[in-house]
């Protein structure tokens, strides 16, 4: 039986990439906000995570973020600018959120993350890989490498 | 087999619809119609929808950029210029812009809003339309060609008076050839230019740049080109399955033509740093990134033929457009990285404490603790030094005038945010008991905080007030964002722990 992929973005590109690239060895499925994924995950079977950056699409009562407490920690109280980078950040926020919730499935992002991002979101949220571009062959091959890695920790996906 | 799957794909996309592009080319073309082109795209299908999330989006950002401009803080220009690239302005707000442009003392801007708004206010109040008469009456013409390139304002027309003498003629002559030299020049400067030569020489077009690359390399490159990087390969080697070429056409030849978004893309950056600057002309990598569209553009019918030829050719145009975007990428990357270290704080006091001494004042002992090392942050080094020495600065003064011990202590560390970005803290403490009216000294206009908060907003950085602690009074925090994508040794140093 296929492994599931649960998809979460703003819109809907990845997971049409994802049907068509990935789709022969998983299952994919779609979430667009922190809570959709969490509902998914907690009904279970979910191994893999893919995960957009940006929801510049997403309306801002939809995103994971305190947006006044973020205007106030780091841009002067600009609420303008504490949304942009609630946006820009997302999809980090949301896999916080989904931690916090027990939920450790590797996630992958498709985004140049430079490699010290990497290994900085590696120390907060546990297995985090990036792939910089939409190369189905990257994509493919993080994603088994994650699988290998959930099984050989025998870890399985809540 | 193919080439039948292919045609049917291609059939099915069909292309933007002649209303979908003629609103784009009013907008394009800065035409004050472009709004209501766009808003009668109606919602139904997907263009109508695409363009009122694209107004939306705009709207807000020029909402914002009149609010900036009105109460003339940092960042309207960046704030329009971000609506410019997302779409049309609606005319209802040139009313409000004008008035922001008068208020700042920009008369002749202002006066050709008003003309703007006069000219499409037919469904407008006329309350609103008595009062922009009038205001347009009263104000004296006559300051910033990038505002007038952000909101697509022309210079005001002046009808030739009949009545110039011939010394006035000939006068008027040799301003204008003065004037054409001039011109000349700067065109010749302007297009002698890449965009990363611009970038370096004019570090306030930055902020606009790194947007307008940015949505270049998502919305084109990312989401359309490198998308199809797996299709283009199969395609070339033979092997694509009929659901990659299915994915390929629509990434290539759906929705909006590549060519057109191409355009598109170049006409923001033109909007926003000049109508003489064209990266196809200056910029060897846009030259080249171009012709790779057009080639990839003509290409349509060759596929669809099924021709083993046109696959090679999309490949290679391919490939030149994924080098094109990792020299965006590393653009974008060098742009402002300066490192902030112990020879900079040592520098700036330095010639702060050289300062204090030529004014006579009182001795304040200026004591530099622990910095980070080795970290970078996303800011011209010349940016970097002015904050430093502006806050600097003022606490050597306060200290100064105040009582005795005399002190000024310099810090700095870094924090993790949940993003996985880092966050650097400067912090400069002083002994001098005079509170800081942050927001007020920030919103005066000349004044040194104005100049600091101005440059750390465009990098997204900002200065907090804090406690003083160990003797000290009060502290002023710089906060900047850590630049993770360079190359210094400290980037593969391990992972901060979790501190946000």
């Amino acid at each position: 039986m296929s492994a599931r992929l649960l998809v979460i973005e703003d819109g809907s590109e990845y997971a049409e990439f994802a049907r068509v690239f990935l789709g022969e060895e998983l299952v994919v499925e779609e979430a667009h906000s922190a809570a959709e994924a969490a509902a998914r995950l907690a009904a279970g079977d979910v191994a893999l995570l893919l995960i957009d950056l940006r929801f510049e699409r997403a309306p801002a009562e939809a995103l994971v973020g305190d947006l006044a407490a973020t205007a106030a920690r780091l841009f002067d109280g600009d609420e303008a600018r504490a949304l942009r980078y609630l946006q820009d950040q997302q999809g980090t926020l949301i896999l916080e959120a989904l931690r916090r919730a027990g939920h450790r499935q590797p996630a992958l992002f498709v985004h140049d993350f430079p490699p010290r991002r990497l290994a900085n979101l590696r120390a907060l949220y546990g297995d985090v890989s990036a792939v910089p571009s939409f190369d189905a062959a990257a994509i493919r091959a993080a994603l088994r490498a994650a699988l290998a890695r959930a099984a050989a920790q025998g870890a399985p996906p809540r | 087999m193919a080439g039948l799957l292919l045609v049917a794909a291609l059939a099915s996309c069909g292309g933007a619809s002649r209303e979908w592009e003629r609103a784009e080319a009013l907008w394009r073309d800065n035409d004050p119609a472009a709004w209501a082109a766009w808003r009668a795209l109606g919602d139904a299908g997907e263009e109508g929808r695409r363009a009122r999330a694209r107004l939306a989006e705009a709207d807000a950002r020029y909402r914002r950029g009149i609010a900036l401009l009105a109460a003339g803080q940092a960042g309207a220009r960046e704030e329009l210029a971000a609506g410019r690239a997302r779409g049309p302005i609606d005319p209802a707000l040139y009313l409000p812009l004008a008035r922001a442009c008068r208020d700042r003392e920009l008369p002749r801007r202002a006066a050709a809003l008003y003309r703007k708004y006069l000219a499409q206010a037919s469904g407008a109040a006329p309350d609103d339309v008595a009062a922009a008469r009038a205001e347009l009456a009263a104000l004296d013409e006559p300051e910033d060609p990038i505002l007038d390139e952000v909101v697509g304002v022309a210079p005001a027309r002046r009808l030739p008076s009949t009545a110039l003498t011939v010394g006035a003629l000939a006068a008027a002559a040799i301003a204008l050839a003065g004037a054409i030299v001039l011109l000349v020049g700067a065109v010749r400067r302007r297009r002698g230019r890449t965009l990363a030569a611009l970038a370096a020489s004019e570090p306030s077009l930055q902020p606009a740049i790194a947007l307008l690359v940015g949505c270049l390399r998502h919305e084109l490159l990312k989401h359309r080109v490198l998308a199809v990087t797996d299709a283009v390969r199969a395609l070339s080697s033979g092997t694509a399955r009929p659901g990659e070429r299915e994915f390929l056409v629509a990434r290539l030849y759906g929705g909006d033509p590549l060519p057109l978004a191409w355009v598109g893309h170049l006409g923001a950056f033109i909007r926003a740093l000049g109508p003489r600057f064209d990266l196809e002309r200056s910029d060897p990598g846009f030259r080249s990134a171009g012709r790779a569209v057009a080639e990839i553009g003509a290409l349509r019918a060759a596929l669809v033929a099924g021709e083993r030829s046109a696959a090679e050719r999309l490949r290679r145009a391919h490939e030149r457009l994924v080098a094109f975007d990792r020299a965006l990428a590393e653009l974008t990357r060098r742009l402002t990285h300066a490192p902030i270290d112990r020879p900079l704080v040592d520098e700036v006091v330095a010639a702060i404490d050289a300062e204090r001494r030529g004014a006579g004042a009182p001795e304040v002992a200026i004591t530099v603790g622990a910095l980070p090392e080795g970290v970078r942050v996303e800011m011209y080094r010349v940016d970097l030094a002015l904050v430093l020495r502006n806050v600097v600065r003022n606490a050597v003064v306060a200290a100064a005038r105040g009582p005795a011990p005399r002190r000024v202590a310099i810090d700095g560390q870094v924090t993790l945010e949940p993003t996985g970005e880092e966050v650097v803290r400067l912090r400069v403490r002083d002994t001098s008991p005079e509170p800081i009216a942050l927001e007020a000294a920030a919103r005066a206009s000349g004044r040194g905080l104005h100049l600091v908060t101005s440059a750390l907003a465009r990098v997204d950085g900002g200065l907090e007030l804090a406690p003083g602690g160990d003797g000290y009074a009060k502290a002023l925090v710089v906060r900047l964002f850590r630049a993770l994508d360079d190359d210094s040794e400290d980037a593969a140093a391990p992972p901060l722990e979790a501190t946000a």
